[in-house]
C-alpha cells in the first residue's frame, strides 16, 4: 500500500479543526465527525472548506494532502505537506530523461497511445478502431509535445463523438468544453478528470519523483504538476468515460444532479455526493495482479504506475503505460 | 526500528545499521535505499514498528551516532535493538554487530549486543569478539560496494521478498 489511511471526500461545506490527534470535521447540520489523523491519507474538498493553521500543520506533519476542487470540478489547487520523500538521485535522473527529446517524446507517445487504447477499451466498440489505427500510424512521426498532443486531441474528439452515441441526449458532450463545462456530460468528465489528477498527485507524493517534471505536457501548462497530468492520461478513460457510460446506462444520475445554466453546468450538492460515492467504490474495486500475486485496487494501480516511473529513473527499466488486463 | 529515522541522507560515506540490515536481507534493497527511495516511510509496518519501539522501553534514551541511531545502550556497553518482527533474522544480528563496530571506533569497549523481540517475548544475544568484528567489517565493505555499483542487484527469489517494503516496486509490473 502506498500509505496508511484513507481518502476522505468532503462533499458538503464544512469546517476543519484540530482536536488532539484528530481532525474534527464540522458540518452545518449534524454533530462533528472526528477522524484520527493517522487514518487520513488525503482529503478532497468538493465544496467550501474553512480550515485553520493548526489543522493545516497537523495535516502537513502527517503527510496529508488537501485537494480543492472548484465549483466546476476543476482541480483548483492543493495544500501539501512540507516534507516529501523526494530523492535527489531519482530527481536527477527524472530531469535527465525528460530533458532528452527522444526519450521524452517516446514516453509521451506511449502515454497518448495507451490513453487512446484504454478509451477504446472503456467504450468497448469497434467504431474507434479506424481512429486508433490512424493514431498508431501518425504518432511515430510526432517529434514534439505539440504534435503528440494534436494527435491525442484528434483521437479524443472522435472518441467523444462515439461516446455520445452511447449516452442519453441530456448527458451528451457535444464536443468537449471546460472552464466552465457547458453541459452535464462535460461537467461529469471535468469532475472525474480532476479526481483522477488528485489521485495521481497523491500517489506521486508517496514516491521520490518530482510531480512537476513531466514527459508529455509542456512545462508551460497552466498546472505545474505536469507529471501528474501525464500519469493521469492512461487512467482517465478507466474512470471518466467509463463511469459516464455506466451511470447513463444504469440511470444513476438525473438531470437534477446538475446545476445547468445557459452555457455552464456543474454538479449539485447531491450530484457531488453521488459522484464521490461512485468514485470511491470504483477506486476500491480490485483486480488480480499477476506479478504481485494478489488483488490490487484501482487506487493501487495508480500507485504502481508511479512506481514504474521510479523504476525508469532508478534502473532505466522501460516504461510501459497502464493498460487494463482484465 | 526507531533507528530507521535520522540518517544523514545520501551521504556516501556513512553506512548505518539499517544499511547493514538491508544488505544482509537483500543487496537490492540496500541499493535502492541508498538512492534515497524509502517506501517504508509510508508503510503501515514501519508505523507499527515505531509504536512498538516507542512503547516498549520508554525509560532509556536512544543513542545517536550520526550514521546510526541505536535504540539504547546499557552500562557495560551492551547494544540493545528492538524489533517489532516476530522472527529473529541474521540481518538483525548483523545490524547490532555494526553498531558494536561503530561504538568501538569511538573508543568504547563493547561487550556485546542483544536483539529484543517484545512481540514474542524473546531476546537474542549477539556476541562481540574477533570473529564478530571481522564479520562486521566485511559486511561494511561489501555494503559499500553494493551502494557504489551502478547497476541494481537482481531481485531475490520471490519468497525472499515477503514483507519487504519494496515489494510493490520490485514486482509491480
Ligand atoms: S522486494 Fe525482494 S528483491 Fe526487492 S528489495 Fe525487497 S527483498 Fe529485495
Amino acid at each position: 500500500m502506498p500509505a496508511a489511511g484513507r481518502t476522505y471526500w468532503l462533499t458538503e461545506p464544512c469546517r476543519i479543526r484540530r482536536e488532539d490527534n484528530s481532525i474534527r470535521v464540522e458540518r452545518p447540520d449534524g454533530s462533528p465527525v472526528r477522524i484520527p489523523i493517522t487514518d487520513i491519507r488525503d482529503l478532497i474538498a468538493f465544496d467550501h472548506v474553512d480550515v485553520n493553521t493548526s489543522a493545516m500543520s497537523m495535516l502537513s506533519r502527517n503527510g496529508v494532502t488537501l485537494h480543492i476542487l472548484d465549483h466546476y470540478g476543476n482541480h483548483a489547487g492543493h495544500f501539501s505537506p512540507a516534507e516529501s520523500v523526494a530523492s535527489a538521485a531519482v530527481i536527477r535522473r527524472q530531469v535527465e530523461i525528460t530533458a532528452d527529446p527522444d526519450r521524452r517524446t517516446a514516453i509521451g507517445r506511449a502515454l497518448v497511445l495507451a490513453a487512446a487504447e484504454n478509451l477504446r477499451w472503456a467504450l468497448d466498440t469497434d467504431l474507434l478502431d479506424p481512429a486508433l489505427q490512424s493514431l498508431r500510424t501518425d504518432l511515430p512521426d510526432c517529434k514534439d509535445d505539440d504534435a503528440i498532443m494534436g494527435q491525442e486531441g484528434n483521437f479524443r474528439r472522435t472518441a467523444w463523438a462515439v461516446l455520445d452515441t452511447q449516452l442519453p441526449p441530456w448527458l451528451r458532450l457535444n464536443g468537449r468544453t471546460r472552464r466552465p463545462p457547458t453541459n452535464a456530460g462535460n461537467a461529469f468528465i471535468s469532475y472525474l478528470n480532476a479526481l483522477v489528477y488528485a489521485r495521481v498527485l497523491t500517489a506521486l507524493r508517496s514516491t521520490p519523483l518530482h510531480p512537476a517534471i513531466g514527459f508529455l505536457h509542456s512545462d508551460t501548462d497552466r498546472r505545474r504538476n505536469t507529471l501528474a497530468l501525464d500519469l493521469a492520461e492512461p487512467f482517465k478513460p478507466l474512470f471518466a468515460e467509463r463511469l459516464l457510460k455506466r451511470t447513463a446506462h444504469q440511470r444513476a444520475l438525473k438531470p437534477t444532479d446538475f446545476e445547468t445554466d445557459v452555457g455552464r453546468a456543474s454538479l449539485s450538492t447531491n450530484g457531488r455526493k453521488k459522484i464521490a460515492a461512485l468514485v470511491r467504490e470504483e477506486l476500491s474495486t480490485t483486480v488480480h495482479h499477476r506479478t504481485l500475486k494478489r488483488k490490487v485496487s484501482y487506487e493501487e494501480l495508480i500507485h504502481l504506475e508511479a512506481l514504474k516511473l521510479v523504476r525508469l529513473c532508478l534502473e532505466d527499466t522501460p516504461y510501459k503505460p497502464f493498460h487494463p488486463w482484465w | 526500528m526507531s533507528s530507521l529515522d535520522d540518517f544523514p541522507a545520501d551521504d556516501g560515506a556513512a553506512v548505518g545499521g539499517v544499511h547493514i540490515k538491508y544488505f544482509v536481507h537483500c543487496p537490492r534493497q540496500l541499493w535502492l535505499y541508498a538512492r534515497g527511495y524509502r517506501p517504508e516511510h509510508r508503510s503501515d509496518r514501519v508505523a507499527f514498528g515505531q509504536v512498538v519501539a516507542d512503547t516498549t522501553f520508554t525509560r532509556r534514551r536512544d543513542i545517536d551516532l550520526g550514521e546510526a541511531k541505536i535504540d539504547w545502550v546499557t552500562t557495560g556497553a551492551v547494544v540493545h535493538e528492538t524489533k517489532s518482527s516476530r522472527a529473529p533474522s541474521p540481518a538483525h544480528a548483523a545490524q547490532v554487530r555494526h553498531y558494536c563496530l561503530l561504538l568501538e571506533r569511538r573508543g568504547i569497549s563493547v561487550r556485546g549486543g542483544t536483539v529484543h523481540y517484545p512481540l514474542i517475548r524473546r531476546t537474542t544475544d549477539v556476541p562481540w569478539d574477533d570473529d564478530a568484528r571481522m564479520a562486521a567489517e566485511d559486511a561494511e565493505t561489501q555494503a559499500r560496494n553494493v551502494i557504489a555499483a551502478t547497476e541494481p542487484p537482481a531481485r531475490l527469489a520471490r519468497t525472499g521478498c515477503r514483507g519487504c517494503s519494496y515489494l510493490d516496486y520490485c514486482w509491480g509490473d
